[in-house]
């Protein structure tokens, strides 16, 4: 339902240029949910912002970028290619894709109410009046799991608790009835156990609407939780890329080993630090070569650290960018992308 | 919401009883008192010997003589019983007489100013932020320090010299000649507001250019509010998203400081109407002042503070509405 090709994003800033995600390729398949993953700064969120043409001002998306949609009525939207400020890119916003935030106090605004911003979302693409946008407001709270509804449909954000708040925005952004919902990270900012809640209310939302997914995470047991397939990005690239049960099974990517590392037990604290021993490189200082050798195990001086990798096909959707795999297939000297 | 009205409604009429308190002693600073006026102006050149005893007589007909509290009590119990704001001694008439049609007129310069204040610096402000860093934008920073620059009776003057040569002599002044004296009617009231226009926009010169700046910086701290680009996700025209999301809560600082630009028109007032031949209170506060015409000078006081504090709970009201919060306490 979701085709994304050569996506490459850049910013403009008073360093400099700097390219956050470079010539990013994915899929998501209608009704099943794609897991994206990697650390902080890897470029999870501004390639989903690009599907929704929400970058700032300074950023620039390359021109061979494709994004093609296909709609709920079968008909296949060029995302990158839409006006801005168009009848068809508002209703690609919110009424085709849906998206959720990080973090749930910011994503409402505080001046008013649950059911106002709900309200507004539904009647913006479906058509009702605004005592049935109501009813499907209320229904919809009550369907994610808040308790009450009808009266909280009146109330402000701050009135909420943190659970409830991302439970209200899940609602927010479903209201609409979107055939596609992006993630991003919806429950980092929760505790452990609410954030098991939300995730299984998210699972079952999806089985029961039939919606498609992209899942943003920076925890490789929540994608194995939630996702049928993944990719893990690192400094803007896609590392890795597969069915989930195989690349959790099967890590190729040093990388991706380490994130499988990292995976917080039931009983460690989650915290946000990178959990892959080494630090991320700042955006405006790319390694050369391979982005990743400056925190592998595995480097070797001469190649990782002078040649880009080029991405190895190992099967149908599996993939990896790591000259490991690369020397096996013996495709390497050739294959040197710019 | 009524609760918090209330609220706000009884501490604007303790604040309005201590200002007339404090109006009452600020009439009562300057020596002598009308009495000894009086008697001077009355009997300078004649060749009269004023004693004491004539000069204790004028101030017990006058009720001078009472201590300071009765007087205090008199005069706030005849403005708010009987709306009666005592003798003009000067000009031997109610003070309600002599402040009249000022009064009206210094409200409805107030009014016009804050309409041109508020009516450009708001969309100018957002469309800056949205317009962020481009030419427009750097070219409203420009004419808003220059704002910021000129006096604004020196602007007056420009203005008076332009418009006259533009538009004719009949600029200054609130009227034509034709109406100046004529009875109030619906053709007036149309000449005012034709006349009115000059004196807002020089008065709400300086506050446009600051509150331009005011409205340009926090219209794009709120710009920035994931809350926005979560708006703009759901499809949000952006239009209607901009005055409802971003502008909303951008607009509360312009509103808090309606106290400040109102105090800062009064200020201004004076001068400006001597350049733009404006009939106002100003000058007449001043003179009457001068002439310890105490009860004229009260009543003038009052009124401004009163606008003021007045003008204060309406911008408490304001910012309530546009975020709940402020009145859920939270
Ligand atoms: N508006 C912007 N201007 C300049 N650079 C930006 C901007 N937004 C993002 N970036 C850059 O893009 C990089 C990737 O950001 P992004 O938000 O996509 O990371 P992420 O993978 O979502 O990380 P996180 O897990 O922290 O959310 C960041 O390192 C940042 O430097
Ligand atoms: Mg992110």
């Amino acid at each position: 339902m979701l085709k994304v090709d050569n996506l490459t994003i850049s910013f403009r800033t008073d360093e400099g240029l700097i390219t956050p995600v470079q010539d990013v390729s994915f899929e998501v398949k209608a009704g099943r949910t794609l897991g994206i993953v990697g650390e902080s700064g890897s470029g999870k969120s501004v390639s989903t912002k690009a599907l929704m043409r929400l970058l700032p001002g300074n950023a620039l998306v390359s021109p061979d970028a494709r994004m093609a949609y296909v709609n709920k009525a079968g008909e296949t939207v060029n995302v990158e290619s839409l006006k801005p400020n168009s009848r068809a890119l508002r209703q690609l916003r919110g009424g085709e894709i849906g998206m959720i935030f990080q973090e749930p106090m910011a994503s409402f605004s505080p001046v008013y109410t649950i059911g106002n911003q709900m309200i507004e979302a539904i009647r913006l693409h479906r058509k009702a009046s605004k005592k049935e946008a109501r009813e499907i407001a209320i229904d919809m709270l009550d369907r994610v799991g808040i308790s009450n509804a009808s009266a909280r449909v009146d109330q402000y954000p701050h009135e909420l608790s943190g659970g409830m708040r991302q439970r209200a925005m899940i609602a927010l952004a479903l209201s609409a009835g979107p055939a596609l919902l992006i993630a991003d990270e919806p429950t980092t900012a929760l505790d452990v156990t609410i954030q098991a809640q939300v995730l299984e209310l998210m699972g079952d939302l999806q089985r029961d609407l039939g919606m498609g997914m992209i899942f943003i995470t920076h925890d490789l047991g929540v994608i194995a939780q939630v996702a049928d397939d993944v990719v893990v990005m690192y400094l803007g690239k896609i590392v890795e890329r597969g069915a989930t049960a195989e690349v959790i099974r099967n890590p190729r990517h040093p990388y991706t080993q380490g994130l499988l590392k990292a995976i917080p037990s039931l009983d460690t604290l989650h915290d946000r630090l990178s959990p892959v021993p080494g630090d991320i490189p700042s955006p405006t200082e790319r390694p050369s070569g391979c982005p990743f050798h400056t925190r592998c195990g595995q480097m070797r001086a001469g190649q990782c650290d002078v040649v880009e990798p080029p991405e190895v096909q190992l099967g149908e959707g599996r993939a990896v960018r790591c000259w490991l795999d690369a020397e096996v297939s013996q495709s390497a000297k050739l294959e040197i992308p710019a | 919401m009524l609760r918090f009205t209330l609220e706000r409604l009884v501490g604007m009429v303790i604040t309005m009883a201590l200002v007339s308190v404090m109006v009452f002693i600020i009439m009562e600073i300057p020596p002598g008192d009308y009495a000894d006026r009086y008697a001077f102006r009355k009997y300078s050149g004649t060749g009269v010997n004023v004693t004491q005893a004539d000069i204790e007589a004028i101030r017990a007909d006058l009720g001078l003589d009472k201590p300071m509290v009765l007087r205090y009590l008199d005069w706030i119990g005849g403005i708010v019983l009987r709306g009666d704001f005592g003798q003009a001694f000067a000009f031997e008439t109610s003070v309600v007489k002599v402040i009249g049609d000022k009064g009206f007129l210094t409200l409805g310069i107030l009014f016009a100013t804050l309409l041109v204040t508020y009516m450009i610096s708001i969309p100018v402000g957002i469309f800056a932020a949205v317009k962020r860093a481009s030419a427009m934008d750097y070219g409203l920073t420009i004419f808003s320090y220059m704002g910021l620059a000129l006096p604004n009776f020196l602007l007056a003057l420009l203005m008076l010299y332009f418009a006259s040569r533009w538009f004719g002599a009949d600029i200054g002044g609130l009227f034509s000649e034709a109406y100046a004296d004529a009875p109030w009617s619906l053709a007036k009231v149309w000449d005012l507001v034709k006349h009115l226009w000059l004196p807002a926009f020089v008065l709400a010169w300086s506050a446009v250019a600051y509150q331009i700046q005011t409205m340009r910086a926090t219209m794009s701290d709120e710009l920035n509010k994931l809350s926005v680009t979560a708006a703009r996700a759901r499809g949000v025209p952006e239009m209607k998203l901009l005055v409802k999301y971003p502008a909303r809560l951008a607009i509360n600082p312009v509103v808090s400081t309606i106290g400040f630009d109102v105090n800062r028109i009064f200020s201004e007032l004076p001068i400006v109407a001597v350049v733009l031949g404006l009939t106002e209170l100003g000058e007449l506060l001043l003179k009457a002042y001068l002439d310890l015409d105490m009860y004229v000078a009260g009543a003038i006081l009052l009124l401004l503070t009163f606008i003021i504090v007045f003008m204060n709970f309406v911008s408490d009201l304001l910012l309530a509405w546009l975020d709940p919060r402020i009145k859920l306490g939270a």
